[in-house]
């Protein structure tokens, strides 16, 4: 008997409310990153869950997708915020207001 | 064209759009290149001028080879306006009476070009002014040579336009600028009912054409005619300075004086006669609108001659001196003697050209002096200047045999012998006038002991202003023969256009009328004579002795005082409140207005935007979550 489905969203959902609050509450900006990696991976997971339930494939590849993007993403994001510390020698993102108005 | 008689032009009036183009050409030419043209600009104005001028002889010649009863060619030059059933084109009309008023513009005209190009030597603005000059020409040419009235209106406004130009030429001095601004603007007032009188003809006749309007066919009633004919009056009262527009002219006095003779004395204000003259089916239709005529002429006649027995300034005479013989031409008009009226225009033309140019060589030669009071004794300086200016003052005051005499004189006859008594009490009231300040005006400048330094060394003008004086003075003082009394050579002339004088068998007999005319004129000179030319009499201690009377002649009855108080005051008032109130609180004040509202609104609006990202994040959250409250309540 297969896992039901609501488990996997229930994880998913858990995962991806840790992963907003870390955004929201968290001003070093490498913890704020990986936030964001969280929700993504969040979603990866709904979407292989819903993958499993219609025997389709179009969401695991949906999901592949998804993790290769974030890898770029995390290049260039990284790099950013290498750059921004060595300009500050701070990653705290409330600090980093050089092009506010 | 519909009207019978009307064939194709032979091949003389063929050449009739020539006469206005001529002048346009050098308009355009010496507006562009007329800097480079130096002295030439003048020469070449005058000849072009001139040019149209032999056109004009031309066709007036062609004219009198033709019957009397088809002397009358419509050119069309080309369609011009063409909307839904109104058409106006650009048509050229030669009959007796336009061929009479081109070969006027186009004879003095010419005089007074040539003239100029001695009196405007050395001014800056040389070539302008012939460009303007010739300007004017085209644009008077267009008034009388136009067809209908929509074209004769765009000539209209184009000689006020020039007219503004030409007395504001000098404009660094304030009161050229202030007086050019003051004629544009008064003769507008008569300008805007004019148009209005246009618009009333095209909305009862259909159609501007002459041939139609003033046709027996035109159907107008008794009051169409009546409002339209006043209307258009109205636009020749400002045109020709009547009273109660009359103010404008002495001030326009400021521009150059070949202007003075050209413009304000010889050519446009009496487009306001040419016009009524023209249009006179409409006003006999009426008949209301040919009393308002000639009380109007007659009032502006001996207004105008009071005013100018008072004024130093010898332009300023001179210029009062155009307004009441303008007043004269209008009673001749209101009377139905249109062709006395154009005849007088004519004389007119020749002697007042005459001493326009003539004070224009006394100012010349007085270094730019104007006031009377400076002068005196200049014909031992100026012999030729003075001796022209006395034939023209005495045409003027109606001297036999000159001119001026035939053309005052025909009024008068008419006035009396129409029965129209209290008129010709009145004009002879008017011509004693005359013959006073024009006698007063040589007297003091010609005669007696030279008051100034200036009038000592004053000198005779250049032979290039001189010729055309010597040339004005044999036209005012044999252009009698045109016409002497009713059946004239003028009169027959024009009688296809204006019809015959047919009242009369009332009043005086021609030998009193000759008389009583020759005793006025008399009166007038020899009173003047002892008062300004016998030495006898100082007349700076007369002046101060009736100081008030004096005064109130001299400022010509308060008039313009009184406007600046009932139109100027008031005006300057509204325009304050609405420069200083309306504009600078009310219009001013909306706008700011909106600048301050949505700046505050902005200030509102971006404390939102605090740059921190996290709450842009939470806006997202928030914004995700409603939507999707939103989605599962609905669904």
């Amino acid at each position: 008997m297969r896992t039901p489905i609501a488990y996997f969203l229930v994880v998913s959902g858990m995962l991806f409310a840790i992963g907003t609050v870390g955004v929201l509450v968290r001003r070093n900006a490498l913890l704020i990153f990986m936030s964001i990696e969280l929700q993504l991976n969040a979603v990866n997971l709904t979407l292989i869950a819903f993958s499993r339930m219609h025997n389709s494939l179009n969401g695991q590849v949906l999901a592949f997708f998804s993790m290769v993007v974030a890898a770029a993403e995390v290049v260039v994001g990284l790099a950013i915020i290498v750059s921004v510390y060595r300009r500050t020698a701070s990653v705290n993102v409330d600090e980093a207001r050089g092009l506010s108005g | 064209m519909s009207a019978a008689g009307l064939s194709a032009p032979p091949d003389s009036f063929a050449l009739v759009w020539l006469v206005p183009a001529l002048p346009l050409a050098g308009a355009a030419i010496n507006l562009f290149v007329g800097k480079r043209l130096g002295r030439w600009a003048g020469w070449l104005a005058s000849a072009l001028l001139a040019g149209s001028f032999v056109i004009s002889l031309a066709i007036l010649s062609h004219l009198l080879g033709l019957t009397a009863d088809s002397r009358l060619f419509v050119q069309h030059l080309f369609d011009w306006v063409t909307v839904g059933s109104f058409r106006a084109a650009a048509d050229l009309r030669i009959d007796p009476l336009s061929v009479t008023m081109i070969l006027v513009v186009t004879g003095v005209g010419t005089l007074i070009h040539v003239y100029a190009i001695g009196y405007m030597d050395g001014d800056p603005r040389y070539g302008r002014f012939f460009a303007y000059l010739n300007l004017f020409a085209f644009f008077m040419l267009v008034l009388v040579l136009a067809e209908n009235y929509l074209l004769l209106y765009v000539g209209w406004e184009g000689v006020g336009l020039c007219s503004y130009l030409l007395i504001g030429f000098w404009f660094e001095r304030k009161s050229a600028a202030d007086a050019a601004k003051k004629a544009f603007i008064t003769t507008r007032v008569g300008d805007t009912a004019m148009m209005v009188g246009l618009a009333l003809i095209v909305v009862h006749v259909g159609t501007l054409d002459f041939s139609s309007v003033l046709g027996s066919d035109a159907g107008l009633t008794k009051g169409a005619a009546t409002a339209i004919s006043l209307l258009l009056f109205a636009g020749a009262i400002g045109k020709s300075a009547q009273v109660p527009l009359h103010v404008w002219l002495p001030d326009a006095m400021e521009g150059p004086t070949p202007v003075s003779a050209l413009i304000h004395a010889a050519t446009m204000v009496t487009a306001g006669v040419y016009l009524v003259v023209r249009s006179h089916a409409l006003f006999e239709l009426s008949g209301t609108a040919l009393t308002v005529v000639l009380v109007i002429g007659l009032v502006t006649a001996i207004y105008a001659a009071t005013a100018a027995l008072a004024q130093d300034d010898i332009k300023r005479v001179l210029a009062y001196s155009t307004v009441s013989q303008l007043g004269y031409m209008f009673v001749a008009a209101g009377m139905r003697a249109y062709a006395a009226a154009m005849f007088m225009l004519v004389a007119h033309a020749f002697y007042k050209a005459l001493l326009f140019l003539g004070a224009g060589s006394v100012i010349h030669g007085m270094h730019d002096e104007q006031d009377m009071k400076e002068m005196g004794g200049l014909r031992r300086r100026m012999p030729l200047t003075a001796t022209v200016m006395i034939v023209g003052a005495l045409s003027l005051a109606g001297v036999i045999p000159l001119a001026g005499y035939f053309a005052k004189d025909t009024i008068l006859e008419i006035a009396s012998t129409s029965g129209r008594t209290l008129v010709y009490v009145l004009g002879t009231a008017g011509a004693l006038l005359s013959a006073a300040y024009i006698g007063r005006l040589i007297f003091l400048t010609f005669f007696g002991e030279e008051r100034s330094e200036h009038a000592r060394a004053a000198h005779e003008s250049p032979a290039i202003m001189t010729t055309p004086l010597l040339v004005l003075a044999a036209g005012a003082a044999v252009g009698g023969v045109l016409a002497t009394g009713v059946e004239g050579k003028l009169p027959t002339f024009l009688e296809p256009v204006v019809g015959v004088f047919a009242e009369g068998g009332a009043g005086l007999a021609k030998g009193a009328l000759v008389a009583i005319a020759l005793v006025v004129t008399a009166t007038g000179l020899l009173v003047t004579w002892f008062l300004y030319g016998s030495g006898r009499v100082d007349w700076l201690a007369v002046r101060v002795r009736v100081a008030p009377l004096h005064r109130f002649l001299q400022r010509a009855w308060y008039v313009d005082d009184a406007y600046a108080a009932v139109v100027g005051t008031p005006a300057k008032a509204a325009a304050a409140f609405t420069a200083y109130v309306v504009d600078a609180r009310v219009v001013d004040g909306a706008v700011n207005g909106v600048g301050i509202l949505v700046r505050r609104l902005a200030n509102a609006g971006r404390r939102v935007q605090t740059g921190f990202v996290r709450n842009y994040a939470l806006a997202f959250l928030l914004g995700a979550v409603a939507i999707l409250l939103y989605v599962g309540v609905r669904f």
